[in-house]
């Protein structure tokens, strides 16, 4: 009997390690396979043209084109709409010109066959809107032109040797540790080696059910990692390693960055103020207002006051710009501000309620009794009382204005008022990104951690302390 | 003066600016949405504004694309957060709090510039931008308000009950479907709002994600409103989205058991 299950678990080390190479060798394979997908996929990039609806795209012919009627249609290839304009071109020069919408693809017909194209905008330019790019037709040169353009960008297959690599060493390590340690277990008695598989399915599944929770964030932070590490190289294009550099740092604060982008940060936290001061000081009056009234008032009102939080971006945005537009209102600063103070304030009267619930409703008439007037009484007794809902109001509201895109968007105006949003916005439809906005986040990414950090071991510190009281 | 001070002294009155501003700037903006559905660009009431959406047959497309994506999205989501959420709020599991912060973490960095990352790791691992982005991108960013809801309830919820059903003979797997899973509804329900309604009504992430190649409702409605001429046709389409949004937190507000409600923040 014995020696049957020594067979047995003989046998399982055999099969352990047979699976960490199979992994090892599936996938090799695997990566192999995602390399020449990666190869192939390099020539269907989607044309960029620019920013506005009407934009130039210069493309230049091969030789053997020259004189031929050519045919180029320029459609939408999104699943529901499809308006396709086609423009018949002769042309002498080897240069067409042709009208396309941004994003749109651009396919060439001709007597001599169909010919599918990959235009495609240079992001070395993405701010001059009406250079046109020239791409040049057929895959070879195609590619020569990327290589050209933006170096070793269009290689990227080592990417998946990383991962793949980091993963398999996981696996192998972790193989080889268990068939040790199954080795040694073979010494103990069958009882105690039933215990401990007992206690290895229940490890099995805590460790399952973490490393899925690691890989989710591992996915959620791949992007943001990107954005940190590129933020320590000075290349314009974001994914093109050029050198460890903090010059991106120094131009964000020697002012030297983009000056639409210094302008949009200066707007942001002077709306994101304004919007949270005004909104906090409404929100709370409000509070206090609601909290003493009667009940079907009350509801009436948390009813209202909810709409602007279930309304999403787009809705409260277009209402408020419908609204500006019907009074004749020209739109800048003052009509964003607004447009924040209306889906912040609900924030800070929900974050101020729950405090006026937990005072003593007497305190500020007792003060109103022993002469104080509102004012007073408001400044020392209820003040006091409310500050900690306040700030959370205060703090939420700050947040939400700076993240805002949605309403800002429809609420800013044409006056090129831009806020970090809306600028990143636009600059990401040029087909680039500013650069500076890379350290800009990194920062403002590390001081969110760090002060969720610190606020997360205070509350440790304190809940510890109350259990030993 | 006594008088305005006697009027200020009663607090119910301090919510009045409030209350003028909220009429001002959430009631009446609505109204307008609806006076400009229902008029042309000379101000005259028609109704050809709506029947040229029943008529336009791409936009219906597009609007009813919008929802399956959205609703595809919001099963991704729940599929992806519920078991996250369930793992975060075991009691088994040490740091539920430092994970939840790191599931929120990412809401800090602007979700278009996430976007933008998205695309060039999309780019740079030489996947296609699609579809498939667009559902990465869409469940990328709306992941955590699934998650928050949830683990909220899970972990408010009475441990002892899911102990009984055990005690009573329950497996592992009855007392999770029959226990754990209806306790945590509520927070299930407010989960599906909360992504439901940014999905549906999203617009800058879908023309970021596939280089503008898949249109959805939002962008439609967004190109509409911003064209002068259009714009009576734009509010029509808001207002449809808006119908959508009603009807989404009436479910949610049927769902959820109104106090039991798990939020954000």
């Amino acid at each position: 009997m014995r020696k049957v299950k020594d067979e047995r678990t003989k046998m399982k080390d055999e099969r352990l390690k047979v699976k960490g190479i199979l992994i090892l060798f599936f996938f090799t394979i695997f990566n192999f396979q995602f390399s020449i997908c990666h190869a192939q996929s390099n020539v269907n990039y989607t044309v960029r043209v620019g920013e506005t609806k009407e934009n130039t795209v210069l493309a230049e012919f091969p030789e053997s084109y020259e004189g031929k009627k050519v045919n180029i249609s320029i459609e939408h290839s999104a699943l529901s709409i499809q308006h396709s304009d086609s423009l018949d071109f002769v042309f002498a020069d080897r240069e067409i010109e042709a009208l396309g919408t941004w994003g749109e693809q651009v396919f060439a017909y001709t007597d001599e066959g169909e010919t599918e194209w990959t235009v495609w905008r240079s992001k070395k330019e993405p701010k001059n809107r009406n250079q046109a790019v020239k791409v040049k037709n057929g895959r070879d040169s195609f590619e020569q032109y990327l290589q050209e353009t933006l170096g070793t960008r269009a290689n990227r297959g080592w990417i998946w040797w990383i991962f793949a690599g980091v993963i398999g060493a996981a696996v192998l390590i972790k193989s080889i540790l268990t068939i040790r340690k199954r080795s040694a277990e073979k010494l103990l008695s069958s009882v105690e080696q039933e215990t401990l598989r007992r206690m290895r399915m229940g490890n099995r599944r805590h460790y399952i059910s973490q490393a899925y929770l690691w890989i989710l964030l591992l996915v959620l932070y791949a992007p943001i990692a990107l954005i940190v590490i590129y933020s320590f190289t000075d290349s314009k294009i974001l994914g093109n390693w050029t050198g460890f550099s903090l010059e991106l740092y120094a131009n964000l604060f020697t002012g030297h960055a983009d000056a639409g982008l210094n302008s949009a940060i200066l707007n942001t936290v002077i709306i994101a103020l304004i919007a949270a001061v005004s909104s906090t000081i409404l929100g709370t009056l409000a509070a206090i207002g609601i909290y003493n009234m009667r009940a079907r008032h009350r509801k009436a009102i948390s009813f209202l006051n909810s709409v602007p939080m279930i309304n999403p971006d787009i809705i409260t945005g277009i209402s408020l710009f419908l609204l500006f537009v019907a009074l004749g209102v020209s739109q800048g600063l003052a009509t964003v501000c607004i447009a924040h103070v209306v889906f912040c304030t609900p924030y800070v009267v929900l974050s101020v309620l729950p405090r006026l619930s937990r005072m003593n409703p007497n305190t500020y008439e007792a003060a109103l009794d022993l002469g104080a007037t509102p004012f007073q009484a408001l400044r020392k007794v209820m003040l006091p009382e409310l500050w900690p809902g306040m700030l959370s109001g205060f703090i939420l509201a700050l947040t939400l204005s700076v993240d805002d895109f949605g309403v800002t968007f429809f609420t800013k105006g044409s006056g090129g008022l831009e806020t970090l949003s809306t600028f990143i916005y636009s600059d990401a439809r040029k087909g680039g990104l500013t650069p500076e906005l890379r350290p800009l986040f990194t920062i403002i990414l590390l001081v969110m951690l760090t002060a969720l950090i610190v606020i997360n071991v205070r509350s440790n510190k304190k809940a510890k302390k109350e259990q030993k009281q | 003066m006594s008088k305005l001070i006697q009027i200020f002294s009663s607090r119910r009155t301090w919510a009045w600016p409030y209350v003028v501003f909220l009429v001002l700037f959430v009631v009446l903006p609505l109204i307008i949405v609806g006076v400009y559905a229902l008029t042309d660009i000379n101000g005259d009431f028609t109704l050809r504004n709506f029947a040229k959406f029943f008529s336009h047959s791409a936009a219906i497309q597009t609007f009813l694309y919008s929802v399956m994506i959205a609703v595809i999205n919001t099963v991704i989501c729940l599929l992806i957060g519920y078991p996250a959420a369930y793992i975060m709020a075991q009691a088994e599991f040490k740091t539920p709090a430092v994970m939840a912060m790191l599931f929120i973490l990412p809401m800090w960095i602007n979700f278009l510039l996430r976007t933008v990352a998205t695309v060039e790791l999309f780019n740079m691992c030489g996947l296609p931008l699609g579809e498939g982005a667009l559902l990465f991108g869409l469940c990328y960013d709306y992941l955590p308000f699934m998650i928050y809801p949830i683990y909220n309830t899970l972990q408010k919820m009475d441990n002892s009950l899911v102990e009984a059903a055990q005690d009573l003979g329950a497996s592992r797997w009855q007392s999770f479907w029959k226990v754990i899973v209806p306790l945590s509804m509520p927070g299930v329900y407010s989960g599906i709002v909360m992504v439901f309604m940014p999905t549906v009504s999203t617009f800058a992430i879908a023309e970021l994600l596939t280089h503008n190649n898949i249109k959805l409702f939002g962008s439609l409605i967004q190109d509409y409103i911003t064209t002068t001429d259009l714009l009576n046709y734009g509010a029509v389409l808001s207002l449809v989205l808006l119908i959508i949004i009603g009807l989404t937190s009436f479910f949610g507000d049927h769902g959820g058991s109104g106090e039991e409600k798990g939020g954000v923040v």
